[in-house]
């Protein structure tokens, strides 16, 4: 037996203010661990976003579209390595409009050399390859819609009106977090071959890759350059720098989340510091008792701090041991499977596990700290004359 | 009860010059000791009585080290305590003083034994030898079979034997009991007397009890008697 184990034993004396008390720091520490993996999985995007892919697209607003023919200007810039380009299509699945996905219009063969993180068996990708209304869906978007390959799809188009046909012809999945794996590709000749004159051969965006992600800066410099004389400008910039931009505008959002965050883990402490203050009002008397038999201060503020402590750890590890199942199998997997668009990959990071650990136990020590200051405060005498 | 000649040519132990004691209720003095000169010799078994609010309690404080004096000087075997700071003081205590107190006061959370090591986490005795010596306490008082029964397990005269295993296991001078059998019935309350007799004669402890049991008290070698804070 020793101080700790004395600490340790205290938080069976009350079991069911113990149980509540672990159980309260425990939704703290689940509520936490769910606004961090919101945020981590919110700042994801920029985080594993390619930082060798640029893309290029009308220095205006991105509604307006970029000839078709600045791509083979791009293609032949020093610099790039290789050049794609898409439309955004807006398709909708007739009944399920409600349900977001991102529907996409691309050069095929371009697109997967410079998304290469783009994973889909070969035979499918030859299939889509060859297939001029084939579309490469994502995994999580599949199972959502319960697709297959070779199943036959409708989409009503919001930009393009009509309805579209498709024909499944793989499924793929990403080998890095920076695609998500909840969108919609079919061939970008598919939509132009379909439109009226006047709107063929125009383009959304073109994404180019360079090898030197150091250079990224600077060849979005020179493709801008290049276009500068001519009717319409073009604005360029890398993936992370458009991801940076568009969490930019949901700072507030994401700012009010971290406040929240701090909020519960303040109602945590709160908790503790609760449930710490009461043990020791009800323990004077013991107290006084210890000190009698030699015990000084300073061991009754190590018995305060130590039972704090083991609460604290009890309640976060309780709470990260029900989070991780939870939200990696449950709350996430829902998520990345209905809003996939946003979130790609709804994951508890592991550095959040520890700060979550961490924090229940700096938190509960924090708490602890003013009940074992009174408790170091009590004068034998008085502390005896109280009743245990 | 006069003096036990066992006791009369024995070397002082615990020693008051001209003791007060005084509290403030407010700004009021409350005076509950007054110029108290006492001798305590080694080996006593010393009883004090006298009625509520007579200073009896605050008397066993002062000589337990619990408290300090307002005025003139307690010494033990040799050693002012009125000239220790509060950190040498619970060092001196956990030393020299064990202590019995009327509700007994084990931790509900430890078991018989545990409560018994409990003053010797203050000491360098490693954890083996702590939980042997525990043992061997509670053998004295009759109790090593339930050495692994926490408080609630046990009746209230083995709780109090458990509180004496405990002030004894660090083989203190002076044992201080504070109502020892205020919350027994008559048969374990000679049981727990017998216990302290046995402790004073067989291991020479000196006892100093405060009690209001007239039986209790017969079994002291001395005993004396407070009222208004003086000795009478």
């Amino acid at each position: 037996m020793n101080l700790a184990t004395i600490a340790l034993k205290n938080t069976r004396r009350n079991l069911f203010r113990t149980i509540l008390t672990v159980a309260g720091v425990a939704v703290a520490m689940l509520a936490f661990l769910l606004l961090r993996t919101v945020l981590s999985a919110w700042l994801i995007g920029v985080e594993y976003s390619a930082k060798d892919r640029l893309a290029t697209r009308h220095k205006v607003t991105m509604i307006m579209t970029l000839p078709k023919r600045y791509v083979d200007d791009v293609k032949n810039l020093q610099g790039v390595q290789g050049v794609t380009y898409m439309n955004w299509f807006g398709g909708k699945l007739p009944g399920k409009e409600d349900q977001f996905f991102a529907t996409m219009a691309v050069d095929p063969k371009s697109f997967l050399e410079v998304y290469d993180e783009v994973s889909v068996p070969e035979e499918q990708k030859a299939k889509w390859l060859d297939d001029r209304r084939g579309a490469l869906v994502g995994s999580t978007l599949a199972k959502q819609f319960g697709w297959k390959v070779g199943d036959r799809v409708i989409l009503e188009g919001s930009i393009f009106p009509g309805q579209w046909e498709y024909t499944i012809d793989g499924i793929y999945t990403a080998s890095r977090k920076s695609l998500d794996q909840s969108s919609f590709y079919f061939h970008w000749d598919y939509l132009n071959e379909s439109l009226p004159a006047a709107q063929q051969e125009q383009v959304g965006w073109i994404a180019s890759k360079v090898p030197d992600a150091g250079q990224a800066a600077n060849v979005a410099k020179r493709i801008d350059a290049l276009f500068d004389p001519r009717d319409i400008q073009t604005l360029s910039m890398s993936e992370r720098a458009m991801n940076t931009s568009f969490l930019g505008m949901m700072s507030t959002l994401l700012n009010a989340l971290q406040i929240v965050s701090v909020v519960i883990l303040l109602i945590m402490m709160l908790i503790l510091g609760n449930t710490i203050a009461m043990g020791v009002r009800e323990r004077t008397h013991e107290y006084g008792v210890l000190r009698a038999i030699g015990f000084l201060p300073k061991h009754l503020s190590w018995f305060v701090i130590g039972e704090a402590t083991v609460l604290g750890l009890l309640g976060g590890a309780l709470g990260v041991g029900i989070g991780i199942p939870l939200i990696n199998q449950g709350v996430g997997r829902f998520i990345e499977e209905n809003f996939g668009g946003f979130f790609p990959y709804f994951r508890v990071a592991q550095g959040d596990v520890v700060v979550a650990i961490v924090l229940s136990i700096m938190l509960a020590v924090v708490a602890a700290v003013v009940p074992a200051y009174q408790a170091t405060k009590l004068r034998v005498v008085d502390a005896l004359r109280k009743l245990g | 009860m006069s003096d036990a000649s066992g006791t009369a040519s024995a070397p002082t132990l615990i020693k008051l010059e001209r003791v007060g004691k005084t509290y403030f209720r407010g700004k009021e003095p409350i005076e509950v000791l007054k110029d108290l000169d006492l001798e305590m010799p080694q080996g006593a078994f010393e009883a004090l009585m006298g009625p509520s609010g007579s200073g009896k309690s605050t008397l066993l404080n002062l000589i337990a080290g619990l408290d300090s004096a307002s005025s003139g000087r307690i010494t033990v075997s040799g050693e002012d305590l009125g000239k220790m700071g509060e950190g040498k003081r619970a060092h001196w205590r956990s030393q020299n003083v064990g202590f019995i107190f009327q509700t007994y006061n084990l931790l509900p959370v430890l078991t018989a034994v545990e409560n018994v090591e409990l003053p010797l986490l203050l000491t360098s005795v490693p954890s083996k030898e702590r939980k042997s010596r525990a043992l061997t306490a509670l053998r004295a008082v009759g109790l090593e079979d339930r050495a692994t029964h926490r408080p609630d397990q046990l009746s209230g005269g083995q709780q109090q034997r458990v509180a004496i295993a405990r002030a004894i296991v660090t083989d203190p001078k002076i044992i201080v009991a504070d109502e020892p059998t205020g919350d027994l019935d008559r048969a374990s309350a000679d049981q727990i007397l017998d216990l302290l007799v046995k402790l004073n004669k067989e291991l020479n402890k000196t006892i100093v009890m405060v009690t209001h049991d007239p039986a209790a008290a017969e079994r002291a070698t001395i005993v004396r008697r407070l009222d208004k804070g003086q000795l009478t």
